[in-house]
Formats: structure tokens, sequence, C-alpha cells
């Protein structure tokens, strides 16, 4: 089942970056993160790290002061979702080890201060919802060379 | 490479300060407001400038940053969307991707802005730069729409035997995008043919790309995929050997994701189906034991073919392997583990309910349980193993929780699930009477499906 929405949101309930792979409109998004968070940071470190909310299957972690959050559907009886939770729960942690080896130690401000590139590096995981990438350097690579081609390009006006 | 944010102007600075440091969703909100403010005057048409080419679109790039921060954070900024439309036009690769993200994250599906990019992403899609074909590929799967079409897909494919294995693997998800909003533009049988060819590519990442296609295809036709079987299990030996390069390892499991991917989807090709069923008995017997490393991406694993063996036509030796790795995460102390063990249970007792009697102190536990999320999969479970012996303790849990919850959800698949086991295992008539009873005064108000 491919991923409805991946979202980074700190303790505060503040997001840093959200992700959506199938439309929903600004109102029903606030709504969503804000009570997403809300019901992971009510649960304690010891339990698990899924949840059902709304019909979607929700897996989260949480790193420092942000929540990892990915959201799939489960289908319309809530019977049977064919994803693997557990799965999901490493794939977070395979983006998280990849955020930090793209940025020499990955910490919230820095998604921020680098918004789009976080993006980037994301969709070359990520796209349709689907997990397209899980080998670091191929995530790395092409990243390496965009930022190259920027750094030449900027510095042809210096 | 994390810059620290020196490269960032001074305001725009100002701005992420002010967001970070916000302590409540209103102050955000006023900080926000104001930078809508800001960046409307911004954005208004300049006249003909004197200014360096290269530091105004330096400037529109962050604009169109802090655009797509209005919009994270919840507020409206379509005054700058015709901005974005144009940055994807941009000779400057960085550029057109900024302008690409904030149009995929911005505009709705029927916003008129989408059209405008399809002439963009036609031309990124033929250039000699693989980095720019990503680029249009990568839009195209989140703008393009049912009537955009038409318009690309004869691009999309060319690119699916390119060169660069990085054009390769999207190209693959994008055909598939456009199969999905369009069937009669890219029909079901096109994209079998091809993707039964990138299955043997000679890149991994490419082939492991595909395997998310071929999931959602199956799911739709698992009949046409029978004829892979053989090489569904090919690429799964080889992969759960180690016979990939060790940069597809993560924690010296041999890409986890896809292994998971191939055990999926001979679940639904084996389903119910003897012959399908025991080419692939091996192989899950196999994958589970390679697997088995004591980490959690290698319990994916093995909880990932534990629900293929219960899916697929029963094989005594593996339901015994399913049955004991069951056992193991249940009995784990940790909840994640526990989860999948009452997950896996639920499965394998419908059809096998002999392997439940062990775990009965384990599920007792499990319920009273604080942890919702672990006390709603016992309830699934104890909802799975009615039987006429136990139906009354079972439906006296379900409407316990029934009374005691708040989750609309939750509350209509527990209703219908009550009114289903009264209905099959009562064992007399006043004890239905009375409990049909109970499940109206505690949910009256839901309609029964």
């Amino acid at each position: 089942m491919p991923i409805s929405f991946l979202l980074m949101v700190n303790k505060q309930g503040q997001t840093r970056l959200s992700s959506y792979y199938e439309w929903i409109s600004m109102v029903e998004r606030s709504a969503l993160e804000s009570e997403i968070i809300r019901k992971c940071l009510s649960r304690s470190e010891l339990q698990c790290s899924f949840v059902e909310y709304r019909g979607y299957k929700v897996v989260y972690r949480r790193y420092a002061s942000l929540f990892f959050i990915v959201g799939s559907r489960l289908s319309k009886d809530g019977n049977d979702n064919p994803e693997n939770e557990l799965g999901m729960l490493e794939f977070i942690h395979n983006l998280v080890e990849t955020m930090d080896k793209w940025a020499g130690s990955i910490c919230e401000l820095d998604i921020m201060y680098q918004l789009e590139q976080v993006h980037f590096l994301l969709d070359e995981m990520v796209m349709n919802g689907y997990i397209v990438e899980t080998n670091k350097m191929n995530v790395l690579r092409p990243l390496d060379l965009m930022e190259r081609e920027n750094q030449k390009s900027e510095s042809m006006y210096r | 490479m994390a810059t620290g944010g020196v490269n960032l102007s001074k305001e725009f600075f100002e701005l992420l300060k002010a967001i970070g440091e916000s302590k409540s969703k209103q102050e955000e909100d006023r900080i926000i407001s104001k930078e809508v403010q800001c960046l409307k005057k911004k954005l208004e048409p300049t006249p003909q400038g004197h200014k360096n080419p290269l530091q105004s679109k330096k400037k529109a790039k962050e604009y169109l940053v802090r655009l797509l921060y209005v919009e994270m954070l919840g507020h409206d900024a379509s005054f700058g969307y015709i901005k974005a439309v144009e940055m994807a036009a941009s000779a400057s690769l960085y550029h057109k991707r900024t302008g690409y993200l904030v149009c995929g994250a911005c505009l709705s599906p029927d916003h008129e802005f989408r059209f405008m990019l399809v002439n963009q992403m036609q031309r990124d899609m033929q250039s000699a730069n693989v980095l720019e074909i990503c680029g249009g590929l990568l839009a195209a799967t989140s703008l393009i729409t049912p009537d955009m079409a038409p318009a690309i897909v004869g691009e999309v494919t060319k690119l699916i035997t390119h060169d660069s294995e990085t054009v390769r693997k999207k190209a693959i998800i994008t055909l598939h995008r456009l199969f999905q909003l369009a069937p009669d533009v890219v029909t079901f049988d096109d994209l079998y043919e091809k993707v039964r060819k990138i299955l043997c590519d000679r890149d991994p990442s490419v082939m492991g790309c595909c395997l998310n296609v071929i999931e959602d295809l199956c799911i739709r036709d698992p009949v046409k995929f029978k004829e892979l079987i053989p090489s569904l299990v090919s690429i799964l030996k080889q992969i759960a050997e180690h016979r990939l390069p060790t940069e597809f390892d993560y924690h010296k499991v041999p890409a986890p994701w896809m292994q998971i991917r191939l055990v999926r989807i001979l679940s639904m090709v084996g389903q119910g189906d003897a012959t399908a069923s025991s080419g692939m008995y091996e192989i899950l017997n196999e994958t589970m034991k390679q697997a088995d490393v004591g980490i959690n991406a290698g319990y994916a694993i093995v909880y990932e073919c534990v629900k293929c063996i219960t899916k697929i036509y029963p094989n005594a030796k593996l339901l015994d392997a399913a049955g004991e790795a069951i056992a193991r995460f249940i009995d784990s102390r940790s909840h994640n583990l526990k989860y999948l063990g009452v997950t896996g249970l639920a499965m394998i007792v419908e059809t096998h309910p002999q392997y439940a009697a062990q775990h009965q102190m384990s599920v007792m536990d499990c319920l009273e349980d604080r942890d919702e999320t672990l006390q709603r999969k016992t309830l699934d479970l104890l909802y799975r193993m009615t039987n006429p012996v136990n139906v009354e303790f079972i439906t006296d849990k379900l409407l316990l929780f029934l009374s005691g919850t708040t989750d609309v959800f939750l509350k209509k698949q527990l209703t219908t699930r009550v009114c289903s086991v009264a209905e099959r295992y009562a064992p007399s008539n006043s004890w239905y009477i009375k409990t049909i009873t109970q499940l109206f005064e505690v949910s009256g108000d839901h309609k029964i499906s």
C-alpha cells in the first residue's frame, strides 16, 4: 500500500516538513497534522510505534525533538492493510540515516534552513507514495550532482 | 551538506528564527500572516530592473521556498503560484526543481496552472541533462491529470529504456502513475509487458523500483503474474543470499524492503493455488531463516513471510515455522514485536485455530495492556478466534471496549463484529437478545453495514 503522507513535526506540534502523496485540502491537512501529533505525543516510549487514525495506519518514531510520521490508507473495512508496519518503521530510520549522511548529522534546524533540499532528498526515496530507493549512495549521488551544478552556475556570476 | 543557514538572506533567517521560537499556533499564525503581506509586496511585478540577473533569481528562489513555508503552515499563498510556474522554466536546475516542488505541493488537481506546465515537463524529459529529465519525471508524477496524460506518455515511455538508471527508475513510476490516472492511455497490458522486461534490468535499484508497480498490478490481476513466479523466486533468492552489492545492505540485511515486497507479491499470486504456492515454499523457508538476525529489519521480513504463509496454500512445515515466529514475537518484551505477534496470530488462527491455544495468557496480557494500539489488535484477534465455546467471553470484551471508545471508525467496526459473532455463535436466543440490546444501548446511533 502506498504512503499517503510523510510528516516531520516537532513536539510542539509545529510542522517542519510535509509531503502528501494524495491530494488533501489545506484545511484537512492542518487538522490531520495537529491531531496526529497529539495522538503520537499521548503515547509512551514503551508503547508500540503504530496507531490507527481516521482510516489511516500511522507509523511514527521520535528523534530528539522531531517526530517522523508516515501514514497509509487502511482499506475500506479497516481489516486489511498489507503495509508492513515494522518495515515502514525501519524505512523511517533509513531516511533519518540518509539525511544524517547528507547533512553530516541532521537536526531540526537543518531541515528548516534547507527545506527544499530535504524535499529533494525525500523525492529520491519516495515517489508517488512508493519507496523507490533505499540505497544511501544512490540517493545522495544525484543530490551531490545537483549541488555541484548549482555552485557552478552561482560562481559564474562572481 | 548542511549549511547552518549561512546562505539564507537575513530576512529569511529572521523568519525561520521567529517560527522556530514561536510558542503557540496563534503566534505562528501571526508571523505567517505578516510574511504573506511581505511576500505579496515582493512578488508584485517589478519594473525593468538594473539588478544583477542572478541576484534577483536567487531572491526569487528564496521567495518560492518562503511560499512553501506559508502553505506548509496552513496559510494560502496562491498569489505566488504563478511565480512557481515561471521558475519551473528556469535554466538553472535548482530553480527548476524548486519551482516544480512548490507547484506539486500547492496546485490542487483541478488548478488550471497544471496545464501550463505540460510543455515544460515535455521539454525537460527530452533534455540531455539527466537531472533535468528526472526533474520532469518527478514533476509529472505529482502534477499530471488524466487530461494531460496523452501529452507526455510518449516521452515517459521512451525514458524507460534510457541509459541512466536514475532515469529508468523514475520513468517506470511515472508510467505507472499515468496508468493510475488514465488506464486508457496506458493500459494494464502495456504496463505489464514493460514491467516484465524491467524485472530483469541490470541495475538492482531499477528492478526494486518496479516491484512497487508489480505489486499494484498484482492486486488488480494476480493470475497474470503466475508466470513470473520463477523469476520472482530467483530474484528473492539472490537478494536473501547476499548476492547484491553490499551498498544495498541495511544494517547487514540485504535490501529488506525489496525482500518484503517480493514476499508480498508471492503471497498474492499463491493465494488459493496449490501449484503456484508449491513453487514458493522453499524460498519462503530460506528467506525466513536468512532474515532471522535479531534486528527489526530482519523481523520485518520474517513477519511478511508469516503473513504470506497464512495466505497461500497451506504447508505444514511452513505453518509450524510461522507459528514459532509468532510465539517469539508475542512473548517479546518489545511492544512493536508483540503487535506483529498478535497480528500474525490473528491471520493464522482463522484457518488453523490450534496455534492460538498456547498463547491464551499472553493474549490476555495484551488485552489488558495500556497500549491502545495493542489492545485494538488483540480485540481483532479475539474476534477471529470466536467459536461457540468462547463467544460469550469474547462478546463481553468487545462490548466493553465499544462502550469505552470514542473513535468513530473503531465503534463502527466493533458494532459490526459484535452483530456478526452474536448471530453466528449465539448459545441461546435469550443471550442473543440480551447482547443485541446491550449493543443498541452502547452504539445505537451507528448504522450496521
